[in-house]
């Protein structure tokens, strides 16, 4: 499936379906983002680019994707594959600290980054309640900054290009499923020597979870709630918006946040970061720990080495969470179909049938 | 062609001047004390000329803010009884106009003599005014010299008639006198201005409508010395059966078609020295013995009309004669009568005609013949020079206008800037009009936000042109509550017009170290928000003026680099594709560095498929390195 600039601003950016991962920007000179809104400033002329090749938005073979990334077709039609799926947390007490819950991305990418195993990696800064930005970081000082969620799209994969500019290799990528997926097309891109140098300089991958990213409007509506306070962290609940400010708690109903959800994560498949080595994410249980699923063999060599060197601890998945989990996935799945439906836009994803069967327990319409 | 030649003291001594210099050297020999004006093409050079030797002859010369206060200040000058001489290009007449329409009715006392070039067909102006009717309005003597000597020889001599008619008298001068070079017999020069000056308690320069009749005599004593004065002149048989009024360098042309077509004997040449008051009875001699009158001039029927006047009321003395030029359409330039500029074969075209001679002129087509011998010359579109700062600005003006997304309404002027509305600045430019009009059009705009007006306006204005006329409507904008974004492309020179100083640069005219005044001092005096920003830095320059567009009210942004014409003497660092980074067309950008951004230094190297810089253009600005997606343009500073 080929295309164009035209076609990226056709059927992705101009309907609002850009998710921002910020993988098309730097591939060219013509694509640039405000407050993480990507424009296409001026049209380059050319019939096919990378743009759109590498764009986790534009028309995307589900199950081509499952067998480029692990060899194979998915067995879990939800959940994509996974070799292991656990609780796991970072064993040093200042790292489970910093991170949101557990700690463990951050766990990962220092012990990865002082091992000298990766000498890069694209991560995403920013202070609680401030828009966040790309970042590279090259040693496990730079990496423990930026510990912590993020709550808007900020299009961190420019540090992809800066690490190939700067000769930084391998790199890892810490990304939300979008990204994950936009790496993923990078590297199995074919043709473009430069950028696909970027692609297949990443040693690995670890998604996060991640069900919505709100607008950067989002941080106004912030800003206007905590005053003067200093917003230490940002959280949510099930049904609410948790501020941790110097100030105390501030609290609001999830509803009032919901009208900054960025258009494109409305029609997001892949909460869970599918294709990644690793995915990562709370487990709306326990605080201090993350849920871990191991999806590629690469993530289970990484897992393993990390807790032989004793920096991430796991315990089994609780069965009884399992189904919650599934569920809230598969719900996010059905009404992403169904948003794609009523906006009678042709996908960008590409579902076989009996995947779609399988999924929705019936024939498509 | 040098100021060597301006500054050489053999009277009787004929050396190589253009016109500009001619007129310095004129100036120089009716022992002016003061010159001023503000650079305009075709006429910048006489006060650079002037400038350079203001010091050695003892008078004083000065770059002006602007043409009216240039103006004021020569006639200062020639109220305190210093020979004056004002330069400015057309449109700088209509700046200075409301002064020198008074100017005719106060009268003026030491020779003020106001040089006002034309420049037909617009080589290096965005119209091409025909200044005469304008001297006519204020009641002006116009002159108008052929070539080089008689810039040199009226020159002098206006400033003996301003004096006689205590009034000012313009020389009128087009591009093909300006800048064309010629032999000039020079005169003796003064041992330097005569006289201190003196502003008598009893002397009144007074404007009142009282002394309009006062204009009129003064006209009608120049019509009488007209009619006697070498400049205006007959050549030609007695009884001529065509005559060829003309002026300026139509003189040479007509000269040269009666030549060509070898009717010396049946076609005479009138040529008016003094364009404006028509010497009446010294024409209507000539006008009996004709049939057939031709006008020959530049750019407007500006003598068709008033000789036609002339002709109207004395129809019977003249009788039977038919008039030809623009409005018969017998004297026309490739793009039609009183469009552009006329030459020796348009006015050998309608001599033909009018002899009823065949006569083929050379064939038009010899360009399209020439570029089938050379086979492949690329054509040259008008475009910033290699590493100019305008084209950073108007790429980091394009990015975050399309970034702000509401169709942002971007208004100019004249200057270098005024590419911008080309290729090379991506065409930006919506409006272009007069000196500073932009920033007065964006204050305009900016107040229709009642009407539910929202695009976000900027106006662009240069460093010069700022001082020149913005400061006005910057003043207004802030008075009347407007809201736009004002950017003035400060590359701190008068670029355009040869690089001459302005306040902002802290050195005259005269080479004087001055303070120097900073558009930021100016406008932050009037309480306008300013922002400096250096335009090289292209992605820092687009988030200053995404950030700039979304705030309210007046606000100012210069983005300040030195025009790279001027660095580029100082610092000139190399700049190359590294062939290795740079992946051709396997890169997204399609070529942008030789394509889209447009640098003329950015080439395409056909041969190798890449990207390649032409060291002999780059001045080393290195702005395309920054853009490059590659990373592929390496900036090496040398020595």
């Amino acid at each position: 499936m080929s295309g164009g600039p035209d076609d990226l601003a056709r059927k992705v950016l101009q309907p609002g379906q850009c998710a921002g991962c910020g993988l098309c920007l730097d591939l060219c000179p013509y694509l640039q983002v405000v407050e993480e809104k990507v424009v296409m400033i001026h049209p380059c002329g050319l019939k096919e680019g990378d743009c759109y090749r590498v764009c986790p938005r534009t028309p995307t073979d589900w199950e081509d994707m499952d067998r480029s990334v692990f060899g194979a077709a998915r067995a879990d039609h939800v959940l994509g594959h996974h070799r292991e799926i656990l609780f796991a947390r970072a064993t040093a007490p200042e790292i489970a600290a910093a991170g949101q819950y557990g700690g463990v991305v951050s766990a990962l990418i220092a012990f990865a980054l002082g091992r000298g195993e990766v000498r890069g990696a694209v991560l995403t800064a920013g202070a609680p309640g401030e828009m966040p930005r790309p970042a590279l970081a090259e040693n496990p000082e730079e990496a423990l900054a930026c510990a912590g969620s993020k709550y808007s799209a900020a299009p961190s994969l420019r540090a992809l290009h800066e690490a190939a500019r700067r000769g930084l290799e391998p790199v890892a990528v810490v990304g939300r499923p979008c990204q994950v997926l936009a790496v993923r097309k990078l590297q199995r891109a074919r043709g473009l020597e430069a950028h696909h140098l970027a692609g297949r300089k990443v040693a690995w991958v670890t998604g996060l979870f991640c069900f919505w990213a709100l607008d950067p409007a989002f941080y106004a509506f912030l800003r206007a709630k905590t005053g003067d306070a200093r917003i230490l962290r940002v959280d949510f609940s099930p049904d609410s918006l948790l501020v941790h400010t110097d100030r105390g708690l501030l609290s609001e109903p999830v509803d009032k946040v919901r009208g900054f959800v960025r258009p494109a994560c409305r029609e997001c498949f892949d909460p869970t970061s599918e294709f990644a080595d690793v995915a990562v994410g709370s487990t709306e249980y326990d605080e201090a720990w993350n849920t871990l699923v191991v999806r590629s063999e690469r993530g289970e060599a990484l897992l393993r080495a990390a807790r032989e060197a004793g920096v991430i601890e796991v315990k089994p998945y609780p069965p009884e969470r399992l189904p919650l989990l599934r569920t809230a996935v598969l719900n996010k799945k059905l009404r992403t179909l169904e948003a794609q439906a009523a906006r009678g836009e042709s996908s960008h994803l590409q579902l076989s049938e009996g995947y779609r069967r399988a999924l929705t327990g019936r024939d498509q319409p | 062609m040098s100021i060597l030649g301006v500054r050489l003291d053999e009277p009787g001594r004929s050396v190589l001047l253009t016109g500009n210099e001619a007129v310095a050297r004129g100036a120089l020999e009716a022992g002016i004390g003061y010159a001023s004006s503000y650079p305009g093409s075709p006429s910048a050079e006489v006060l650079g000329v002037l400038a350079e030797l203001a010091g050695e002859r003892g008078f004083y010369a000065e770059w002006s803010v602007n043409e009216k206060v240039a103006l004021e200040g020569a006639a200062a000058a020639s109220f305190a009884g210093l020979r004056a001489i004002c330069v400015m290009k057309a449109d700088g007449l209509n700046v200075a106009l409301d002064t020198l329409t008074a100017l005719s009715e106060s009268g003026t006392k030491a020779g003020l003599v106001v040089v006002v070039s034309d420049d037909p067909g617009g080589h290096s102006s965005v119209k091409e005014e025909d200044s005469r009717y304008l001297g006519k309005v204020a009641h002006l003597v116009i002159l108008e010299p052929a070539d080089p000597q008689e810039a040199r020889d009226m020159t002098v001599a206006a400033f003996g008639l301003s004096e006689q008619l205590r009034a000012p008298v313009m020389l009128r001068c087009v591009t093909r006198v300006c800048h064309a070079g010629g032999n000039v017999v020079l005169g003796a020069l003064p041992p330097g201005p005569a006289g201190r000056p003196h502003f008598g308690r009893q002397e009144r320069y007074i404007t009142f409508v009282a002394f309009h009749g006062l204009q009129e005599q003064r006209l009608a004593q120049a019509r009488a010395i007209g009619e006697n004065w070498p400049f205006n002149a007959y050549l030609g048989p007695p009884e001529p059966e065509i005559l060829v009024i003309t002026a300026g360098p139509g003189f040479l042309y007509a000269r040269e078609a009666v030549e060509v077509l070898g009717l010396g004997d049946r076609v005479g040449i009138l040529k008016l020295g003094m364009s404006w008051p028509l010497p009446e009875k010294f024409l209507l001699r000539h006008l009996k013995s004709a049939s057939k009158v031709l006008f020959v001039e530049e750019v407007e029927p500006f003598h068709e009309e008033n000789v036609g006047y002339l002709v109207a009321c004395h129809l019977e003395e003249v009788h039977p004669l038919a008039i030809y030029g623009k409005k018969s359409r017998h004297v026309a330039g490739p793009q039609g009568p009183g469009l552009g500029e006329i030459d020796v074969d348009a006015v050998i075209r309608a001599l033909a005609a009018l002899a009823g001679v065949p006569h083929e002129t050379r064939s038009s087509d010899y360009g399209r013949e020439a570029r089938q011998l050379v086979k492949k010359m690329p054509d040259r579109e008008l475009g910033f020079c290699a590493g100019c700062p305008h084209r950073a600005s108007f790429w980091a003006l394009k990015t975050a206008i399309a970034l702000d997304g509401r169709e942002a309404v971007v208004l100019g002027d004249i200057g270098c800037y005024t590419l911008g509305l080309t290729r090379s600045g991506y065409f930006l430019m919506q409006t272009v009009h007069a000196m500073g009009s932009g920033v007065g059009i964006a204050d305009g705009l900016g107040k229709l936000g009642r009407f539910g007006f929202d695009q976000p306006v900027i106006a662009l204005v240069g460093d010069s042109t700022f001082y020149h006329a913005a400061v006005p409507a910057l003043i207004n904008a802030r008075y009347n509550r407007s809201r736009f974004l004002l950017v003035v492309l400060d590359n701190e020179t008068t670029a355009m017009t040869g690089h001459q100083p302005h306040p902002g640069m802290g050195v005259t005219a005269l080479g004087e170290k001055v303070p120097a005044l900073s558009v930021e001092e100016v406008a932050g005096a009037l309480g306008v928000p300013v922002t400096v920003h250096d335009p090289y830095d292209v992605r820092g320059t687009v988030e200053v003026v995404y950030r700039l567009l979304r705030q309210d009210g007046v606000r100012v942004l210069v983005l300040r680099r030195t025009c790279a014409l001027v660095s580029a003497r100082e610092r000139k660092p190399r700049v190359y594709v590294d062939p290795e980074r740079c992946v051709g067309d396997a890169c997204g950008c399609h070529r942008f560095c030789s394509r889209v951004f447009g640098c003329p230094a950015s080439i395409w190297d056909a041969a190798r498929g890449r990207a390649k810089v032409d060291e002999a253009v780059c001045n080393g600005c290195g702005v395309c390195a920054t853009l490059c997606p590659q990373g592929a343009i390496v900036v090496e500073e040398v020595g």
